[in-house]
């Protein structure tokens, strides 16, 4: 349409599918394809294992539905309570909509573990559209960066990163939406929209809490480079524009909750404080190589004598395996003030890093770090919480070879600790082969372009020793998959070794992600 | 990627996405699961490991035949026989003698699933690849890998092999591996190959006119001495390796009638001409006309014999058209090449595809899946063409109308999702995007347009409204009368291409030639011998220009996109 025959120019008219691309937010073709061929490859996920997260969520689309907004956080039919903070349960409210269309058993309070095709189907469908968000967001970090090429590569790494597969298209949840919004406020970031970026991570806080993880950096950020003149006096009118914004977020998300008088139990909903230090399957941390240390020393201890105080409690807690609380048999227990007192510790040096640095990259560095803080030394922390770790640090990766070695090793280590997420056979072989074609795809071209020749013995060294760390992973794969079968042939019980693989893969993960960790914090902290 | 110095991670990669697309359709439901007594495909192909682990060899072809008695040659048997033992090596109970019937326990479910992906791996990927390398051998590299994909993801055999179960890829993959066979020269080779194929899965046979004439038409090519020399020497190996595929049920191993038992197994006469609804001739005519009250059973059988062989008449005829052309010509100049002439490696593609293609339209008894002979050929032809010809479109449109013919049956296996993502994902893959102006539209994009907006109406219609009551099969029968004329179509587009490219075979000479040699265009493989011949690199140069415009798979704009 947009052609005109009459017009005699001699360069390539656009065509009309040009057109309507322009029209389409400007999305490239390879983009198209990027989208198409994944959207195709997560279709074909629909009917891979689900864990409980799926029927947590389908609780919630009934609950939202069919409560009124006063019982929300009372009503217990389930034992899978809405937990999230109120923006995720208006999220879910307008989900359940067209679900009552589509299949009003879905959204039936009572209608507990329904697990027809048609609810497989629009969950796995909401999962898929509400990314979209993330592709957007993505796809604008491509505009406008100053290597296009290498931030159109670090973007669909993301988009495609196996952790999102794993936990939303596999597992059941909503990173991808929910990172999206992240990735949009470190945008406006990006941009200098410094209130808009505030404004956006205080809806992110609305949507899951976990994010607090990251909220230090945000904070002292915002106060040092919007509230305050780079001289160092504040500028009220901004810091009140500020104020203002978050408080109104807050006021619309917690509103309704605060004038019916339910902030407490809302609150209780959200932070349980009766979970032990690790989760079930310890997350790869520095308490699960705590924990570790204190398997071994008591193996020591039974041995030859203990020359130190055992707790018997302990002593049990080790033969329950991985399950439940952990109480240390041999090593002072840890209590949430310790995590709490060290995660701040660690997170302040970098936030006065940050203080004296007040720039967009060293943001985003700090940003990271606090969330790699937290993870590596925060209370009961969750193994998908890693995600929170291994996607602001994707952003840093095409840096310079040392960021780009750091995020090869954390991602690795962070994928491979997700792995025991799915445990049945079929998808495991899934999370593996998708796992190795994204590491061929992304590091492989990423290596190429930022290789640096190292320049003295120590760092041959050490990058022979991480080299060698990253093959062990191939070797830790093969253990994993051989443990129940050898397990089996010698005629062990194989829930008794059980543990046996979850344990290695988590400890090997540990040791990469703490390295990673060491390695990031070096960088800043000697950045100029 | 190409341009990243990646380049030599493009095929593991390719395979390692193929394997994890695969292993992934594998996790949806598959034939007949859940649904006893009889259960479904699923089933023939796990009994048949079963009772040929069991039971003596004589008894194979005999036991219970109506719990899904063997009825594939004796390829099939062994293969089972092979999967069988491996399976019983793991867990026994698997495949345990009458008491393992129906079993869909995960493990079980797991292993079969593995072996189709194995089999498959084993001999349509290795025939996959040769077939790039050596029918592409004078392109590109990024050219022969964009055909591998085309190869790999086509949609259609996917969605049977490792969604509904089947192991239709082994009777492509040998098709595929004496088809490259025979084009690089290996007639011997390529006959084993052949009978291997038609051993495993009888319905190889669709495929036999074509071969057979166009190595007829080789003999005949070679001249007297050579030419008989070649003729007894491929009924050598042929009888010879059909032989060793009987052994067991041959006399000094078993009394003569025991090759009764397979024989009358693989070809059942008895049967209707038609059972469901297939997209061919009779059911399409059958809404109007209603065969069965007009004719009898065996008055059908003829006609439909008779049609079918009008139908493959080109196919049996072109090869040896074409070779004796070559003879004449080749009798001028004086000199014979050992290199087998690239137009006859069009022909012997589009040979494959008429007769296959007749067969499934004419022939009686066929299933819905065995559109996948023909698209074999098309999906070939299709991935040496560039994006702008009418063998590009044509073998699109073909493969797309091959998927949607089998959506009732999909459907009824549970994989509509599957259906959707693999219809994109290949689509996309392959770059195919018939939104194209008006202006430039030719007839065939039209045509194009009206059989999509057909099916897309047609899903619709399906989704929104059940079928009235009187016409249950409403959706099925509209479905053969939208995907009927597509199949048609591609019949008379091979009749009229393999004309054209007979044509070609005899002005073939080195030079002089180029306007005939641009008409044949669709699907016309330069070897790389000519290339280097400068007599044709002016020929050459338009085309090979078009493909560097347009034949680029959007995996690989991808990979530039992303990476480049």
């Amino acid at each position: 349409m947009a052609v005109n025959s009459e017009k005699k120019d001699d360069s390539p008219k656009p065509s009309r599918s040009q057109w309507l691309r322009k029209a389409l937010l400007d999305v490239t073709a390879s983009e198209y394809d990027i989208l198409a061929l994944s959207t195709a490859f997560k279709l074909l996920l629909f009917p891979t294992y689900r864990s409980t997260d799926f029927e947590v969520h389908r609780n919630w689309l009934a609950i939202t539905h069919s409560l009124p907004i006063s019982k929300w956080y009372y009503d217990t039919t389930s034992e899978w309570t809405l937990d999230y903070p109120p923006f995720f349960a208006y999220f879910e409210k307008a989900l359940s909509v067209p679900a009552s269309f589509i299949d009003p058993q879905i959204v039936d309070l009572n209608n507990l573990n329904y697990s027809a095709w048609s609810v497989v189907a629009y969950q796995r469908t909401t999962v898929i559209l509400t990314e979209l968000v993330l592709a957007a967001v993505l796809m604008k970090f491509v505009r406008g960066a100053p290597d296009p090429n290498i931030q159109r590569l670090v973007s669909a790494s993301l988009f495609l990163h196996p952790g999102f597969l794993i936990v939303d298209h596999i597992h059941f949840q909503y990173n991808g939406f929910l990172f999206g919004i992240l990735l949009l406020s470190i945008l406006q970031a990006r941009q200098g929209n410094l209130l808009a970026s505030g404004f956006f991570f205080a809806v992110l806080l609305n949507f899951k809490h976990i994010y607090m993880y990251l909220a230090p950096a945000y904070f002292v950020y915002l106060l040092r480079a919007y509230c305050m003149s780079p001289q160092g006096s504040i500028l009220p009118s901004r810091f009140l524009a500020l104020a203002n914004v978050v408080t109104l977020v807050f006021i619309a998300s917690l509103g309704p909750f605060l004038l019916m008088g339910q902030i407490p139990q809302l609150l209780s909903r959200l932070f349980p404080f009766t979970r032990g230090l690790n989760h079930a399957y310890w997350a790869p941390n520095a308490w699960a190589l705590l924990t570790a240390a204190d398997r071994v020393l008591l193996q020591y201890a039974k041995r030859f004598g203990a020359s130190f105080s055992v707790d018997a409690s302990g002593v049990s807690s080790s033969s329950r395996g991985l399950v439940g609380d952990t109480t240390f048999a041999v090593l002072p227990n840890v209590r949430p003030m310790h995590t709490f007192l060290i995660t701040i510790i660690f997170q302040s040096v970098f936030l006065v890093k940050l203080w004296r640095t007040p720039t967009h990259r060293s943001f985003l560095t700090a940003l990271t770090l606090c969330g790699y803080t937290s993870f590596m030394f925060g209370w009961h922390v969750h193994e998908k919480a890693v995600l929170l770790v291994l996607v602001p640090l994707s952003l840093l990766a095409a840096e310079n070879y040392a960021y780009f070695r750091t995020f090869m090793i954390a991602s690795t280590a962070g994928v491979v600790s997700l792995f025991p997420l799915l445990f049945t056979p079929a998808e495991h072989i899934i999370e593996v082969l998708y796992s190795l074609l994204w590491a061929i795809v992304v590091f492989g071209p990423l290596q190429q372009r930022l290789y640096e020749f190292p320049r003295s013995l120590p760092a041959v060294i050490v990058g022979s020793l991480e080299t060698m760390y990253l093959w062990g992973f191939l070797l830790l794969e093969i253990i994993v998959t051989l443990c129940p079968v050898i397990t089996k042939a010698i005629g062990q019980g194989p829930e008794k070794w059980e543990f046996l693989p979850l344990m290695l893969t988590s400890l090997y993960c540990a040791l990469g992600l703490i390295w990673a960790y060491a390695r990031l914090s070096f960088l800043y902290l000697t950045s100029t | 990627m190409h341009k990243n110095g990646v380049r030599h991670w493009v095929v593991p990669c390719t395979l390692l996405a193929s394997a994890l697309v695969r292993w992934c359709i594998g996790l949806g439901s598959y034939s007949g699961q859940g649904t006893p007594p009889m259960f479904g495909d699923y089933e023939a192909q796990r009994h048949w490991m079963e009772l040929t682990n069991h039971l003596p060899l004589r008894q194979w072809y005999r036991y219970d035949l109506q719990y899904w008695g063997l009825d594939y040659p004796p390829l099939t048997a062994y293969h089972s026989w092979l999967c069988g033992k491996i399976g019983s090596f793991v867990d026994p109970s698997w495949f345990a003698l009458d008491t393992s019937r129906g079993i869909e326990s995960p493990g079980s479910t797991l292993f079969m699933r593995s072996t189709v992906l194995l089999s498959d791996y084993a001999i349509y990927l290795p025939a996959a690849w040769l077939f790039t390398r050596v029918w592409h051998s004078g392109r590109s590299r990024r050219t022969q890998n964009a055909a591998l994909l085309t190869l790999l993801f086509q949609p259609a055999l996917l969605l049977i092999d490792f969604g509904h179960f089947q192991y239709n890829s082994v009777m492509l993959g040998f098709t595929l591996l004496a088809a490259t066979s025979f084009t690089s020269g290996r007639d011997l080779l390529g006959a084993f190959f052949f009978t291997l194929s038609l051993g495993f899965k009888q319905m190889a046979l669709y495929y036999a006119p074509a071969v057979g004439s166009y190595l007829l038409g080789k003999c005949l090519y070679l001249g007297l001495r050579d030419g008989a020399q070649l003729f007894v020497r491929l009924a050598i190996v042929t009888a010879g390796t059909f032989f060793l595929l009987f052994l067991p049920f041959l006399p000094p191993l078993a009394p003569i009638s025991a090759i009764l038992d397979p024989i009358t197994r693989i070809f059942p006469f008895n049967r209707g001409i038609f059972e469901d609804k297939v997209a061919n001739f009779w059911c399409a005519t059958n809404v109007v006309l209603k065969w069965r009250f007009w004719a009898s059973q065996s008055t059908l059988m003829r006609l439909s014999t008779l049609l079918t062989f009008l139908g493959f008449l080109g196919a049996a005829v072109a090869p040896i058209r074409a070779w004796l052309r070559l003879r004449n010509q080749d009798r001028a100049r004086t000199t014979r090449t050992e290199v087998v002439p690239s137009v006859m490696q069009t022909v012997l593609l589009l040979a494959l595809l008429n007769s296959s293609m007749s067969f499934f339209l004419f022939s009686f008894q066929v299933h819905e899946k065995t559109i996948l002979l023909p698209l074999l050929p098309m999906t070939l032809l299709l991935s040496t063409a560039p994006h702008d010809s009418s063998t590009f479109k044509l073998g699109a449109l073909a493969n797309n109308v091959g998927m949607f013919s089998m959506w009732p049956l999909l459907r009824k296996d549970g994989l509509a999702a599957q259906y959707i993502a693999l219809t994109l994902l290949w689509n996309r893959l392959i770059g195919h995007n018939p939104c194209i102006s008006l202006r430039q539209a030719t007839f065939l994009d039209v045509f194009t347009w009206v059989v999509y907006l057909g099916c897309a109406l047609l899903h619709l219609l399906e989704f929104a409204y059940r079928p009235p009551a009187r016409y249950p099969d409403l959706f099925p029968v509209l479905n053969v009368l939208v995907s009927t004329p597509v199949f048609l179509f591609t019949w008379l587009w091979s009749i009229k291409s393999i004309i054209e490219a007979g044509w070609t075979a005899g002005g073939l000479s080195v030079g002089g030639s180029e306007s005939k040699e641009k008409k044949a265009g669709p699907g016309v493989v330069f070897p790389s011998e000519s290339l280097n011949s400068g007599g044709f690199s002016s020929a050459l140069a338009p085309l090979e220009g078009v493909r560097r415009r347009e034949g680029r798979l959007r995996a690989q704009s991808l990979g530039k996109g992303v990476f480049g």
